[in-house]
C-alpha cells in the first residue's frame, strides 16, 4: 500500500500527518471515554462513547488498518451505538443517578485503584514497547489490508470464525427469551373481539380523556379532568408512575392568575 | 487472491464438538418448528443424544494426537480427557436440568419476559418451563469442549465467550425467587464481561511480545524473543485474571456466592461441575504449553493466589448459613486446591483431572439433593431448615452425609483419594508450602461440612422442617450416580488414576 495514502512508513516510523492527527484525536478520545463515565445523562454518555469510537476508527485507519477502521465506524458507531441510543430513548432517560454508596468508600477506592492500574499498565507499556521498532506491517498488507484479514479469517481462524455464529445464535435466542412474551392461542384478540368488549355493558365506549392537554400542564403524568372537575386516573398510562415523577413534576403547572397550586414564586 | 488456501482440517478430531454444536443448532430450529406440547420431549432427547454422541466420539478418538486447522485446535490426551469429563458431567447435570417432577414445569421460568411478581408472572407459575434451556446448555458445553483444546488464545477467547453467554442467560431463568436470579445473572454478566476485557488485553500484550497468539509459538518466543519481558509479564498477568475469574479464585471470586445462590440449582450444578472442569482445563493448557518455561515469573503469584483461595474459601465457608452459599464457598476453596495442581505443572496434570472428576460428581449430587429439600416456596436452602432431616428422611440424610464426608476428605471417599493424589504430586513438584496450606485449609473446611452432618442427624426436627420430595427418576439417577462415584473413586481409584496418568499430557508442538 502506498505510504503516502496510509501515512505509515514501512519501517514503522511515524509521519508528521499521523502524529498531528494522533495528538488532536487522542485527547478527544480520552475526553469522550471519561465523559462517558462521568456524565449523568445516559444520552450524553452514549454520545461521548460515540466520540471515542469515531476517534478510534480514525486511529485504525491511520495505522494502515482501513478495514477495521471502517468497520469500527460503520458497525460500532453507526449501527450498535445508534441502536443503543434508540433503546435509551425508548426506555426513557432518567437523568437522576443513585448517589447512595452501598459499600462505604467504594467510589474513592475504585477511582484510586483505576488510576493506579492505568499508571501501572501505562508505564509498563512505555517501557515494554518504547524501544521496539514496528515490523511486519508491509508483509501483512502486501495484497491490501482487506485481503490480509480475509486470509487470516478464512485460514487459521476459520474455526473461531465459524464458532462465533454460536455466539450470535445464543445472543439472539437470549434477547428473545428475555424480551418476548409468547401469546397463548386464546390470548390474541382480533378486531371483532375487541369491539365486542368495547361495547359491552358497563364499559364506556367513547375515547378516553387525554392527559396533559390542559393549559396548566403538558405532562403525560397529569391526569385529565372530567366534566365535574375531578381527575380521571384512567387517562394516565399505567407505565407512567413507573418513572417515579416527583409530586412537583406531576402536579399541574401554575399559569398566570392561578393561585390554586401556588407554584409561582 | 489465489494464495488463500484452507489449512487441512481433521474433521474426525473435531467431530465431538461439531456434533454438539450442530445438534444445538438443530435444537434452536426445533424450538421454532416443533409444536409446544412435544417440544420438551424432543429437546430433551436431542440434548441427551448430542451429549452421548459427543462422548462416544471422544472415546473413539481417545488415542488421537493431532494439531489441526493450522494450529487453532490441538487434540491431545489431556484435551480429550477433559472433553470427556465435561460431557460425562454434562450428561449427569442434564438429569437435573430436565427434571420436571419435583416442581410443576421444572426449575425454569416459562416466560422470562414477564416482570417478576407481575400479573403475568403469577399466571405462569404452573406453566411448563422454557425449553430454550436445552440448546443453550448444548452451546455452553460445546464452548467448554473447545476451550479445553484451543491451540491459540483467540480461539480460546471465542470459546470462553461461547460457553459464558448461555450461562449468563440461564442464571436469570429461575422459576422461583426471580429477582434474586436476575440479579445473579446481571452480576455474572457484568463481571464476566469485565474479566473478558482483561483476557483480551492480555492476549494483545502477549501478541506484542511473541508476535503470535498460538500457545506453541508463545513458548518458542519465550526462548528466543528479544522483546522486553515487561510485555510478557503484563500480558500473562491480564490473561491470568481472565482465566482465574472463570475458575473463581480469590480475589476474583466475589461473584461466586451470589451467582451460585441466585441461579436455578440445576444451572448452579452445571457451573460447579462443568465450568470448573473447563476453566481448569484452559488454565492447565495455557500454563503447561505456553508458559511452562517462564514458570519462575508466574509461579510466586499463582502460588499466592492459590493460598489465598484455599484460605479465604475455607474460612468463609465456616460462616455460611445457606447451603447453596456454603457449597459456593466450598467450590472456591476447591478452586484453590486445583490451582495447586496448576502451579505444580507437568506431573500434576493427571491428578488435577482426577480431582475434577471426583469433585464434579460429588458437587452434582450435592446440588441435586439441594433441589429435593422443599417447602411451599420452593427450595428451602437455609441451613436452619435442614435441622433434623435425618429423622424423617434417613436415606436422603445418609446420602448427603456421604457427600459431605467426601467433600471433607474422609478416607474411603473420592474427596480423600483426589486430594491425596493432588497433594502428593504437588509434593513431588517441590510445592511443599502449598501442600501444607492445602492440608490445613481442608481441616478448616471439614468443619462446615461436619456441621451440616450434625445438623441433619443430631438436631431435633422443628415444626418448620421441610419435606424431602420424592425425587423424580432423573434426580434420583443423578444423586445415585454422584454418591456411587464418590464411594467408588474413594475405594477403588486406581483405574481412573491410571487413565488420567496415561492421558495426562498436553501436546506442545
Amino acid at each position: 500500500m502506498n505510504p503516502a495514502l496510509t501515512g505509515v512508513l514501512a519501517d514503522g516510523g511515524v509521519t508528521t500527518g499521523e502524529a498531528v492527527t494522533f495528538w488532536i484525536l487522542a485527547p478527544i478520545a480520552l475526553a469522550g471515554a471519561i465523559g462517558m463515565v462521568l456524565l449523568r445523562n445516559a444520552v450524553h454518555s452514549a454520545l461521548s462513547l460515540v466520540l471515542t469510537m469515531l476517534s478510534l476508527g480514525v486511529f485504525y485507519v491511520l495505522q494502515a488498518g482501513p478495514f477495521i477502521g471502517m468497520v469500527q465506524i460503520i458497525v460500532y458507531t453507526g449501527a450498535i451505538m445508534m441502536l443503543f441510543l434508540f433503546v435509551i430513548m425508548l426506555v426513557g432517560r432518567n437523568t437522576r443517578d443513585s448517589l447512595i454508596e452501598v459499600l462505604r468508600g467504594q467510589r474513592v477506592a475504585a477511582i484510586l485503584l483505576g488510576i493506579g492500574f492505568a499508571m501501572l499498565l501505562g508505564t509498563g507499556l512505555a517501557r515494554g514497547i518504547g524501544s521496539i521498532p514496528a515490523v511486519g506491517l508491509a508483509e501483512a498488507n502486501v495484497n491490501g489490508n482487506v485481503e490480509g484479514i480475509a486470509k487470516l479469517l478464512f485460514t487459521r481462524y476459520i474455526f473461531a470464525f465459524e464458532v462465533t455464529s454460536a455466539l450470535l445464535i445464543t445472543a439472539a435466542v437470549g434477547a428473545m427469551i428475555l424480551a418476548h412474551v409468547e401469546k397463548k392461542p386464546g390470548e390474541k384478540m382480533d378486531q371483532k373481539v375487541l369491539s365486542r368488549a368495547r361495547f359491552e355493558k358497563g364499559n364506556y365506549p367513547g375515547p378516553k380523556a387525554g392527559p396533559g392537554v390542559f393549559a396548566t400542564s403538558d405532562s403525560v403524568a397529569t391526569p385529565a379532568l372530567l366534566p365535574d372537575g375531578t381527575f380521571t386516573e384512567r387517562s394516565v398510562s399505567k407505565v407512567v408512575p413507573a418513572r417515579e415523577l416527583t409530586i412537583a413534576e406531576a402536579r399541574p403547572k401554575a399559569v398566570n392568575g392561578s393561585k390554586e397550586y401556588g407554584a409561582i414564586k | 487472491m489465489n494464495d488463500i488456501q484452507l489449512p487441512p482440517i481433521d474433521y474426525a478430531a473435531l467431530l465431538p464438538m461439531l456434533i454438539v454444536f450442530g445438534l444445538a443448532c438443530v435444537g434452536i430450529l426445533a424450538e421454532a418448528f416443533v409444536p409446544r406440547k412435544h417440544r420438551f420431549a424432543v429437546q430433551a432427547t436431542l440434548t441427551l443424544a448430542a451429549l452421548i454422541a459427543g462422548l462416544v466420539t471422544v472415546i473413539i478418538n481417545r488415542d488421537l494426537e493431532v494439531t489441526t486447522i493450522g494450529g487453532a485446535v490441538t487434540i491431545d490426551g489431556a484435551g480429550l480427557f477433559l472433553q470427556g469429563i465435561i460431557l460425562v458431567l454434562g450428561i449427569v447435570a442434564f438429569g437435573l436440568i430436565a427434571e420436571r417432577r419435583l416442581e410443576r414445569g421444572g426449575a425454569f421460568v416459562a416466560n422470562a419476559a414477564h416482570a417478576a411478581d407481575s400479573d403475568g408472572d403469577k399466571k405462569q407459575l404452573n406453566e411448563a418451563g422454557a425449553t430454550e434451556i436445552f440448546p443453550l446448555t448444548l452451546f455452553a458445553i460445546a464452548g467448554m469442549m473447545l476451550f479445553c483444546v484451543s491451540g491459540d488464545l483467540l480461539t480460546m477467547f471465542v470459546a470462553l465467550e461461547v460457553f459464558s453467554l448461555p450461562l449468563y442467560l440461564m442464571c436469570g431463568l429461575a422459576r422461583r425467587r426471580r429477582l434474586l436470579s436476575q440479579e445473579s445473572a446481571l452480576k455474572y454478566f457484568l463481571l464476566g464481561a469485565f474479566a473478558s476485557a482483561f483476557f483480551l488485553y492480555g492476549v494483545a500484550l502477549i501478541y506484542g511480545y511473541a508476535g503470535s497468539v498460538q500457545l506453541v509459538a508463545i513458548k518458542q518466543s519465550v526462548l528466543d524473543s528479544d522483546k522486553s519481558g515487561v510485555l510478557l509479564a503484563a500480558g500473562l498477568a491480564l490473561l491470568a485474571i481472565g482465566l482465574l475469574f472463570k475458575a473463581a479464585a480469590v480475589p476474583f471470586h466475589v461473584w461466586t456466592p451470589d451467582v451460585y445462590q441466585g441461579a436455578p440449582t440445576p444451572i448452579t450444578a452445571l457451573m460447579a461441575a462443568c465450568v470448573k472442569a473447563a476453566a481448569f482445563g484452559g488454565l492447565l493448557r495455557v500454563f503447561n504449553v505456553a508458559f511452562e518455561t517462564t514458570s519462575w515469573d508466574w509461579r510466586p503469584v499463582i502460588t499466592a493466589v492459590a493460598m489465598a483461595t484455599m484460605i479465604v474459601g475455607s474460612i468463609l465457608a465456616v460462616t455460611q448459613t445457606d447451603i447453596k452459599r456454603l457449597l459456593a464457598y466450598s467450590s472456591i476453596a476447591n478452586a484453590g486446591y486445583l490451582l495447586v495442581g496448576v502451579v505444580s505443572l507437568g506431573g500434576a496434570v493427571g491428578s488435577s483431572m482426577f480431582y475434577l472428576v471426583a469433585y464434579g460428581f460429588s458437587v452434582l449430587a450435592a446440588f441435586g439433593m439441594v433441589t429435593l429439600v422443599r417447602d411451599a416456596d420452593g427450595e428451602a436452602t437455609h441451613l436452619s431448615r435442614w435441622a433434623g432431616l435425618g429423622k424423617g428422611s434417613p436415606l436422603f440424610s445418609a446420602m448427603f452425609t456421604i457427600i459431605m464426608l467426601g467433600f471433607a476428605g474422609i478416607p474411603l471417599t473420592s474427596g480423600f483419594s483426589s486430594k491425596f493424589a493432588l497433594f502428593s504430586s504437588a509434593w513431588d513438584a517441590n510445592q511443599s508450602a502449598l501442600v501444607i496450606v492445602g492440608v490445613l485449609s481442608s481441616v478448616v473446611l471439614a468443619f462446615p461440612y461436619l456441621k451440616v452432618v450434625v445438623l441433619l442427624w443430631l438436631n431435633p426436627p422443628g415444626d418448620e422442617t421441610p419435606t424431602v420430595s420424592v425425587p423424580g427418576y432423573l434426580t434420583r439417577a443423578v444423586v445415585g450416580v454422584g454418591v456411587l462415584a464418590t464411594i467408588v473413586l474413594g475405594v477403588a481409584p486406581s483405574w481412573l488414576l491410571d487413565m488420567v496418568n496415561s492421558a495426562g499430557t498436553f501436546l506442545a508442538k
